[in-house]
Order: C-alpha cells, then sequence, then structure tokens
C-alpha cells in the first residue's frame, strides 16, 4: 500500500534500526473472541440497560406520575437536554462539539440567513397555498407584482421621449416585456390595485416562482426584528425551529410593504 | 451480508427502530478488530482490553442516536476508543495509587508477565519501549505505526495538530530507538 511504504519511508528517515523491525504481534487474543464480541457486546448493552432500571429505587407513586413527566420532558425537549446527555454520556463528545471537530465552512454564519431564507423560498413556494389563510403570503406576492408593474411603468416613462410636435411616444415598445406592457392600462394607483385584485393565486404564485427571490428576502428583512430571530444553533440542530419561528412572527405588518 | 456495509448505511439502518440492532451489530462487527487492537496497545491485558472495547460499545449504543454525521463515524469510534482507555487507564493509576512514571511500569510489569514474554526478542524489547513513552506520545505511535492512521485524521482523533502530531512522532520513534539499544 502507498500510505505503508509513505509510513515506512517516514520512519526510515527517523530511526532506521526501528524501521528495520519486523512487526510482529506479541499480543495473544482467546480463540473464537472476534466471532463473539456482537452479541457479547449485544447482551452487554442490554444487560447494562437492565442494571440500571433494577437499580433504582422507585419513589412512591413514581409510576402514576410517570407518563405525565415524560410527556413534559417531551415537550421541553430542546438542545439543552440533547447537551447534558451526551455531556453525560462523554464528556469529550461534549467538548468536541464546540470545537473545530466539526469545521464550519468560511463565511457559513455570514451567509447562513441567506441560505436559510433561499431554502424557505423554495419550500413555501411548493408547499404554501396562498388561499390557504396565510395573509402575509399574499401581500408579499402582490408587493412583488405590484414592485414588477411599478418598475415596468416606471422603465415606460422613462423611455417615453417627446416628439417635435411635443407628443410622446414610446421608443422600445418592440422589447417591451408581456408584464409591463400589461402597465399600460393602469393609469392612477385605485387602477393599479384593482388590477392587482382581479389576479388569480396561480398568477400570483407562477410570477413569484419566476420573480420573488430578491423580493421576499426585503419583505422578511423589513419584517423581522433581528433580536428576535431563533440563536443560530438552534436552527443548525432543530429544522423545525425556523419553521416555528415563522409562523410565529407578526408579519400583518407586510401591509406597508404594498403600494 | 450486511458486513461490510458503508457507515452511512449503517447510520440511516440505526435510525430505524427495527433495524437499529442489525445496524449497530454491523458497526461492531466492522470495527470491533480495529478498536480492540487499539486499545490493546494502549491497556496491555486482554481482559481490560475486553471491559474498555465493551464499554466505548455501549456508549456507542448510547451516543449514535446524536452522532453528527459531519464527522467520521471511524474517527468518532476511534476516538471514543482512546477516550476510553485513557479514562480506564487513569482510573487505574487512581486505584493503585501510584505515580505516572510508577503507572508505566505497572504496563511494563503487565508485558512482562505474558507467559510468551521474551525479554531476548525485538519486538517485546520494541513493546517494552513503546510503554515507556508517555502515554499521548504512545497514542501517536500507534496510530501512526501500527494503525497507519494520516496524520489528519489522527489530529480529529486526538485534537491535536498535524504539525504536534508529526514532531510528537518522531520524538516517539527516536525514544523506543534509544531504549532499544540500551536494553
Amino acid at each position: 500500500m502507498e500510505k505503508a511504504l509513505e509510513i515506512l519511508k517516514e520512519l526510515q528517515n527517523i530511526s532506521p534500526s526501528l524501521a528495520e523491525i519486523v512487526k510482529v504481534n506479541v499480543f495473544h487474543v482467546p480463540d473464537h473472541y472476534f466471532e463473539e464480541i456482537p452479541n457479547k457486546v449485544l447482551t452487554t448493552v442490554f444487560l447494562h440497560q437492565d442494571e440500571k432500571i433494577t437499580d433504582q429505587k422507585v419513589p412512591e407513586g413514581y409510576f402514576d406520575d410517570l407518563s405525565n413527566k415524560i410527556l413534559a420532558r417531551i415537550r421541553n425537549s430542546n438542545i439543552e437536554s440533547a447537551e447534558d446527555e451526551i455531556r453525560a454520556i462523554s464528556p469529550i463528545l461534549f467538548s468536541i462539539k464546540d470545537k473545530n471537530v466539526f469545521t464550519v465552512p468560511e463565511n457559513y454564519f455570514e451567509n447562513l440567513k441567506g441560505k436559510i431564507i433561499d431554502k424557505l423560498s423554495d419550500r413555501e413556494a411548493k408547499v404554501i397555498s396562498i388561499s390557504s389563510g396565510r395573509k402575509w403570503w399574499k401581500y408579499a406576492a402582490a408587493a412583488v407584482v405590484a414592485g414588477g408593474i411599478t418598475i415596468g411603468s416606471w422603465q415606460i416613462f422613462n423611455n417615453r421621449s417627446t416628439t417635435e410636435n411635443g407628443d410622446k411616444v414610446l421608443t422600445t415598445s418592440a422589447k417591451i416585456p408581456d408584464y409591463i406592457k400589461l402597465s399600460f392600462q393602469y393609469k392612477t394607483p385605485e387602477q393599479l390595485e384593482n388590477g392587482i385584485a382581479s389576479l388569480s393565486n396561480n398568477e400570483i404564485a407562477t410570477y413569484l416562482e419566476k420573480h420573488g427571490n430578491i423580493m421576499d428576502d426585503d419583505i422578511l428583512a423589513n419584517d423581522i426584528d433581528p433580536n428576535e430571530l431563533p440563536d443560530t444553533k438552534d436552527y443548525l440542530m432543530n429544522d423545525n425551529t425556523l419553521n416555528n419561528f415563522l409562523n410565529a412572527i407578526d408579519l400583518h405588518d407586510s401591509n406597508k410593504n404594498i403600494q | 451480508m450486511t458486513q461490510i456495509q458503508n457507515d452511512q448505511e449503517l447510520l440511516e439502518l440505526f435510525k430505524n427502530p427495527a433495524t437499529k440492532e442489525q445496524a449497530f451489530t454491523g458497526i461492531v462487527k466492522k470495527y470491533q478488530e480495529k478498536l480492540y487492537w487499539h486499545i490493546r496497545r494502549m491497556v496491555i491485558s486482554h481482559d481490560d482490553t475486553d471491559d474498555v472495547l465493551q464499554n466505548m460499545f455501549i456508549k456507542v449504543w448510547k451516543g449514535l442516536e446524536n452522532f453528527r454525521e459531519d464527522s467520521q463515524l471511524y474517527t468518532w469510534l476511534y476516538r471514543i476508543a482512546t477516550n476510553e482507555s485513557l479514562t480506564f487507564l487513569a482510573q487505574q493509576k487512581k486505584r493503585s495509587s501510584l505515580s505516572l512514571s510508577d503507572d508505566e511500569n505497572g504496563l511494563s510489569n503487565q508485558l512482562k508477565s505474558d507467559t510468551h514474554f521474551d525479554a531476548n526478542k525485538l519486538e517485546w524489547k520494541l513493546q517494552l519501549g513503546i510503554q515507556s513513552l508517555p502515554e499521548k506520545q504512545r497514542l501517536v505511535f500507534n496510530l501512526r505505526y501500527y494503525d497507519e492512521m494520516p496524520y489528519e485524521e489522527m489530529s480529529r482523533v486526538l485534537e491535536t495538530s498535524e504539525g504536534a502530531l508529526k514532531a510528537s512522532y518522531h520524538h516517539a520513534a527516536k525514544k523506543i530507538e534509544e531504549f532499544i539499544l540500551n536494553h
């Protein structure tokens, strides 16, 4: 093996005489020891578990309250209890947890929020039904569409040039995309609002899938107080943390973003 | 059969209560010999090795659910085996109230009491030389010399920089060489 040769060369450089010694295993193992280990270990594991239970004295009324205690623990189970558990099982594993054993790519934490929100956007686009009562999403969608149309309108207005006789004309109409052309019909904010209201959920969803990412980030960023965000550790450990957080935050202020 | 399953498969099977035992048996079978020898070279006696090996696998059973898969299973197992061996040696030291150097002599005495021990044979001299090293150097020497573990991996097991491990191995080999030449 290349690895073995490399190691042998290394030892030859350090100590040629040591490298000369033929590797002989001086230790002896009882016959069939390795064949029996798996069963032996499994038996020990289970005996060990039994011992733990039988060794304990059961306080009076212990079993009456056991189910409630377990349920309470399940409800309260969080990262800390998992940490306590691994600390009890193996202190070295616990100490490794926060050290560089689990290496983190450079700038990982700086980019984490964006990554999660991107993932979240993907997931929400697939899972959330717009008509399911999650109003904020609808508002967000409307905001994105309104943004698109408004930008479109702005482009149009800026692309108009004035003819010699003072009439404004469009100079780039041949290149104008359909959704911008749509904005021509909206002359007033009221008309624009009515136009948005007339869009179907599917149209909004399709638009969001194509153009929603940047606007999603902005809307979420405006509505989330960074001080209220769950700890990074929490959502690293538990996929549900961020979902729970998003379900809990108050996004009805998204109205503000809609014009 | 399931003996040569890869770690990922074994970890997945372990998550399922129906295949948990099967996965655990697979892990034991796959790593038992490597881990046995790693422990044996540290604690010397077979019976002590057997105890340490079983204890470490009990911890593996309990801790595997919390095992973070961004770390290699192999590295994790070696780390537990190392930790358990060092804990065992520390307990032994405490029990017999011996100093560090006395403890090393204790391990050397264990070697000498082996029925197959032959002081004239080079391989036994080598073992005595290894036992004369401080624990950490002994670990590094064994992992490199016998297990042929790359420094990168060893640094994850022992939580020590590769540079320090290389230096440690160098010192260990030199000391053993000196020991053999003088005995």
